[in-house]
């Protein structure tokens, strides 16, 4: 995405995460953790999870009971995103409303009940109506399948940046004339295998473990939760009067390696961002590299929203969550960087310009 | 007039399929008529039926951090193949961007063990690794850590039309000015879990699949990579690269219409041709070959049929079309890349295939199904066509040479 291609506009904002279902910003104030109670556990173990919540309640007429959590909350949170947008989809053109995904980890919890399935029965009787959900991209199908959304349909991935990716594959589906209302969801649901993995690698925060209250930058601490946003091109979204822009997306660089101050400095074109939002790649630690990257662009007196503890969790997803909890978090304007880094040189930054 | 700066070219394709590694072996298997669909037991305890499996596929070498799943392996070696063919240096793609597809990723390294109990199965010797190797973005970490390429790099999951969203997506990325060079293709393997899940759909047919056919029974499962070199027109010529077709249109839709069933009138599909022929800028008469999705399944064959009969509506003559996983079955995430691969291999050759074991095609009156014997002609223009669970389709146009 080169900086002289026209800019697209979020207009809309919607999350299942910890802090529960909701359309718009983030409450203020961080989220807390939770002991796991889903499977068992060899003692207390906690994570950032999302609370039950019956669907319907949240968006009238929802039926998720034949699906799993992920799909479901893929469903509330762009369905809160859009309303959150004012836009009323019967009055769109839904073969131009496309839908743009980011896990890590697909269906995962589906996947772990097919191979229980298989463990039980045997390879040559699992179950048919778990297999079609098991695949990565099936909670975008619910989306548009729920909405009537005719457009594109993609489910992307990346180990470190794969809700930035979502952002710039939406952005150019947007800005090549492939669509004109593009639906950008990420995140992950937590399961035992993912969980278990992440203990036996000795990844986790010692905050997993113990029931006091959480310190904001205790390492890793997994996460689950949807995060969608309404992207418009920039054309739509000044059309509509009663738009809302909450940033718009003026350029991306995306590498795993390579120089990320020189590309980031091209890309922003001699103009310092005024704020660096920090996202961050799942990892312990991940926060210094991308601060001094911060710092090495901006300078010492830039602000720097640094990554909560929540938005960490979600292992590549996460950069959503941030994006939303930096607006949520103090009135900011002017241009910012979405800014993440990964292994030695790698890094995904995303220019907006903030209302 | 052609702006050489939005033309996207195709400057080197990878191959692993059922036929061994690259282009050339690929097509005088299927010039010669070799079906790679055999009888096969014992994929997993109990299985019987019949798929088409890649033999001989070189291991990469691991150390101790790395884990390659077979999905990772048939992907990297179809995209050293690609680059390799190029004639260009390897440091040429270290900037390049790599977009690969799948929908297996790294299940070929888990067995049923780790659902009883996780923890137990990470402690046992590998198997953190082997569980590392489970998202769908290792595929592309694995192309991009064995070929030393550092651009952006996207993993694409959109089930069986993968493969070809993949190769979309990457000519954004090129029209985007993202990279200047994108390895963008589709792999998947064989392993229990699909064929599993596909059994227990009852989509398989136990025999080598008719697609098309009004007595087809379903789907074969196959395995392979397809790797596209793709770049912009104008990049090719700075490095001198050899073009092999033009990338003349794309468009990807969805359905809406069901978790697994196509839209029965093939309404998403048709919308989805009528697309990229519009960005192609090319009417349906100008198509001279469509490689179908033509899966086999009684659902997918005849929505398919449905959507042709829409989408090239008022041609002058009916639109040749075949199935070419009648030849080496169905590769799920790999499928449209393989299938985008043969597409160029037509126009190159001007040879079109024609669908295996289809003696009582769907009757559709717009469609000249392909059968019997190659048909042999000069081929400009020729379209690939895919489709897959959750109502996603894809569909690329590819030309011969530069405009």
């Amino acid at each position: 995405m080169t900086p002289d291609l026209p800019p697209v506009t979020i207009t809309g904002i919607g999350s299942v995460s910890p802090y529960g279902p909701l359309a718009g910003l983030l409450p203020p104030g961080p989220v807390q953790t939770s002991p796991i109670t889903a499977w068992t556990t060899a003692g207390l173990r906690r994570a950032f999870l999302v609370q039950p919540f019956r669907a319907a309640s949240v968006v009238p007429g929802l039926k998720t009971r034949r699906l799993d959590r992920f799909s479901a909350w893929a469903l509330v949170a762009s369905s809160l995103a859009i309303k959150d947008t004012g836009i009323d989809l019967h009055q769109v053109d839904r073969s131009r409303v496309a839908v743009v995904f980011a896990t890590a980890f697909g269906c995962v919890e589906l996947t772990e009940a097919f191979y229980l399935s298989a463990a039980a029965n045997g390879w040559n009787a699992t179950d048919p109506s778990t297999f079609p959900e098991t695949l990565a991209s099936a909670p975008a199908s619910h989306v548009s399948l729920f909405h009537g959304l005719r457009g594109p349909n993609v489910t992307v991935s990346n180990k470190y940046f794969a809700g930035e990716n979502a952002l710039i594959q939406a952005a150019s589906l947007l800005r090549h004339g492939q669509a004109d209302l593009a639906i950008v969801l990420a995140g992950d649901a937590l399961a035992q295998t993912l969980y278990s993995w992440y203990e036996v690698a000795g990844l986790l925060s010692p905050a997993c473990y113990n029931s006091d209250p959480l310190p904001e930058d205790d390492g890793f601490i997994p996460s689950e939760g949807v995060a969608a946003l309404v992207m418009e091109s920039c054309d739509r979204g000044n059309i509509r009067s009663d738009a809302r822009p909450y940033a718009k997306i003026r350029s991306a660089r995306v590498a795993e390696g390579g120089q990320p101050a020189e590309s980031i400095r091209q890309m922003i074109g001699g103009s310092v961002p005024s704020l660096t939002v920090c996202s961050g790649n799942g990892s312990p630690c991940a926060t210094s590299p991308t601060t001094a990257l911060a710092r090495e662009i901006s300078g010492d007196d830039a602000v720097i929203i640094l990554p909560q503890a929540f938005a960490l969790g979600l292992a590549g997803t996460g950069a959503l969550f941030h994006l939303i909890l930096a607006l949520s978090s103090q009135p900011i304007n002017g241009q910012a960087l979405l800014l993440a880094t990964a292994g030695e040189s790698g890094f995904a930054a995303l220019l907006l310009e903030l209302p | 007039m052609t702006d050489i700066h939005k033309t996207i070219v195709v400057t080197g394709v990878g191959v692993v399929s059922p036929y061994g590694i690259g282009l050339d072996c690929l097509q005088a298997g299927m010039l010669s008529g070799q079906c790679c669909l055999a009888p096969t037991k014992g994929l997993y305890p109990g299985f019987e039926g019949t798929t088409a499996q890649v033999r001989e596929l070189p291991l990469l070498a691991e150390h101790s951090s790395s884990r390659y799943s077979r999905t990772d392996q048939l992907a990297t070696v179809a995209a050293q193949d690609a680059m390799g063919n190029s004639g260009r240096d390897g440091s040429t793609f270290r900037e390049s961007g790599i977009v690969m597809a799948n929908t297996v990723g790294g299940l070929t390294e888990i067995d049923t063990g780790i659902a009883k109990d996780p923890a137990a199965w990470y402690r046992r010797p590998g198997t953190l690794l082997q569980g590392a190797s489970y998202p769908f973005a290792h595929v592309a970490d694995a192309v991009g850590e064995r070929c030393g390429i550092l651009g952006p790099r996207v993993a694409v999951s959109v089930a069986c039309a993968s493969g070809a969203v993949a190769i979309a997506l990457a000519a954004n990325m090129l029209l985007d000015g993202a990279a200047s060079i994108v390895l963008a293709g589709g792999s998947d393997p064989l392993c229990p879990f699909t064929l599993s899940g596909f059994n227990s759909l009852r989509a398989l047919d136990p025999d080598p699949c008719s697609p098309f056919d009004q007595n087809r029974k379903g789907l074969n499962l196959g395995e392979g990579s397809a790797v596209l070199l793709l770049e912009t027109l104008a990049g090719a010529a700075a490095r001198n690269a050899n073009v092999m077709a033009v990338l003349r249109g794309w468009a990807m839709t969805n359905d809406a219409f069901h978790t697994t069933a196509p839209q029965t009138q093939g309404i998403g599909l048709a919308d989805c041709i009528r697309l990229s022929m519009e960005m192609a800028g090319v009417s349906g008469d100008e198509i001279g070959y469509v490689n179908a999705h033509g899966t086999g399944t009684p659902l997918n064959d005849i929505a398919e049929a449905n959507a042709y009969e829409t989408a090239f509506r008022g041609r002058k003559h009916p639109i040749p079309v075949s199935s070419t996983k009648s030849y080496f079955g169905h590769c799920l995430g790999a499928a449209g890349a393989l299938e985008a691969a043969v597409t160029i291999m037509t126009i190159r050759s001007g040879a079109l295939l024609p669908t295996l074991r289809l003696t009582d095609p769907i009757e559709s009156p717009g469609v000249d199904w392909l059968r019997g014997e190659v048909k042999r002609q000069p081929l400009p223009l020729a379209m690939s066509v895919s489709s897959g669970f959750g109502g996603g389709n894809a569909v690329l146009i590819f030309g011969s040479g530069p405009l």
